[in-house]
């Protein structure tokens, strides 16, 4: 019994790293996206600059579903 | 950060395309070059900077200073058009009141023209659709040939109702100020109401508009003054809402006997460290005067103009950046087609 509560707030704690990561890089995704769209209107050669801008916000996600993953395989 | 009609504003995407439009601007050695050159070289070298688009457009009706003239009014439109366009919520609101000027501006062009006879061709060379009022609307008013449909036509597009008292005085006179007056004041009403100090960057961008209503009183002033009007009837010209010419150094401004009485008065005004030398009593013309002004709003607009990259601020700064860009290539153009010597343009030229 108290192993399944155990696993199950593992399993809330991985799913609340995820979720909350990924709220949180889209939120800063979102201004870097609009502002990199915004200067490819103006020069469509700086697509590949831009592209980049874009998705490093996506890395905190990828921190958080380093924990979840921690926290299924190593807790 | 919504606007009237509930939408959230573009700040990202309207900064970042004002920002790399920016990076296109002439820079001050463009300037320099320029001024070495013809009429005709000035045209080419503003065709490969930017200028393209218009300058090919009209290039098989128009030829000369015309048309580079037609074309730089042309592409300011275009440019001011495309960032409307692109903004949203509160952000176009405060653009859109802002461009609002560019009405008015076209009104007063249809309307001078065709007091002075001009053509309609000579009318729409100085006209610029980056208002509210797109070039089939403009068409429209110049086509009208009484002022009163003009006027009323007018109206129609942009809501504004001519107070009774402006119509009859304007009639009674044919004096064009009393129009152009209303709508100036109208304007900056309108512009102060709608942008509302809710945050840092409209609060910097309202007290921007604030310091243009000191800069375009303190002018009226000096030209009235120098025509020899001054005490009550100058006051019915001056713009209410300035920032540090308010009603009662307005009045003691106007109520000075000379240019030099008034300049000693503003003295403890911001702006009068960058105008001490031109308003000098025996080197003072009003030509100086202006452009020291102007240079003044240049570098009001260039103190904020990274402060805040994520708000109105960049988009206005753009916005002064072009219009002052347009004007300067006017000048240079201008003063090479008349032969002016090249310290005198340079001097004229806002950088």
């Amino acid at each position: 019994m108290a192993e399944a509560e155990a696993t199950g707030l593992i399993a809330i704690g991985a799913g609340l790293a995820v979720g909350l990561a990924g709220i949180g890089s889209g939120l800063g995704e979102k201004d870097a996206a609009a502002a990199a769209i915004g200067a490819i209107t103006e020069d469509p050669s700086i697509f590949g600059k831009a592209m980049i801008f874009v998705v490093l916000p996506e890395t905190i996600v990828i921190f958080g579903l380093v924990i979840a993953i921690m926290a299924f395989f190593v807790l | 950060m919504f606007g009237r009609k509930g939408k959230a504003s573009n700040y990202a995407y309207t900064a970042a395309r004002v920002k790399a439009k920016k990076a296109h601007l002439l820079a001050e050695d463009d300037y320099s070059k320029m001024l070495m050159m013809t009429p005709q070289e000035i045209s080419r070298y503003i065709s490969e900077a930017g200028y393209t688009k218009e300058m090919t457009d009209l290039a098989n009706r128009e030829s000369g200073l015309d048309l580079l003239e037609h074309a730089t009014y042309a592409n300011m439109a275009n440019v001011f058009s495309s960032i409307l366009l692109a903004s949203t919520g509160g952000l176009y609101d405060m653009v859109s009141a802002y461009l609002t000027k560019w009405d008015n501006w076209n009104l007063k062009v249809i309307l001078r023209g065709k007091s002075y006879g001009l053509d309609a061709e000579g009318i729409r060379e100085d006209l610029v659709p980056a208002g509210s009022l797109g070039a089939e609307s403009l068409e429209k008013l110049v086509s009208l040939e009484a002022d009163d449909d003009i006027l009323a036509a007018f109206g129609r597009m942009t809501h504004i109702n001519f107070p009774q008292d402006v119509l009859a005085a304007y009639k009674a006179r044919s004096n064009l100020a009393e129009i152009e007056d209303y709508l100036d004041k109208r304007y900056y009403e309108h512009l102060l109401t709608v942008v509302r100090p809710t945050d840092r960057p409209s609060l910097m961008f309202r007290d921007y508009v604030m310091k243009e209503i000191d800069i375009k009183n303190f002018e009226t002033i000096l030209k009235l003054k120098l025509d020899g009007v001054r005490g009550e009837p100058v006051m019915k010209y001056v713009i209410p809402g300035g920032k540090q010419i308010d009603s009662k150094l307005a009045s003691q401004l106007a109520a000075a006997d000379t240019v030099e009485e008034a300049v000693s008065e503003v003295a403890q005004i911001g702006f009068y460290e960058d105008i001490k030398d031109a308003l000098d009593p025996k080197a003072a013309t009003i030509r100086e005067v202006v452009s020291g002004m102007k240079k003044y709003e240049m570098h009001q607009a260039k103190k904020f103009s990274h402060l805040y990259p994520l708000s109105v601020i960049p988009v206005l700064d753009y916005m002064i950046h072009k219009e002052n860009e347009v004007n300067n290539i006017r000048t240079v153009a201008r003063g090479a087609e008349s032969g002016l010597d090249r310290d005198v343009v340079k001097g004229l030229l806002v950088i």
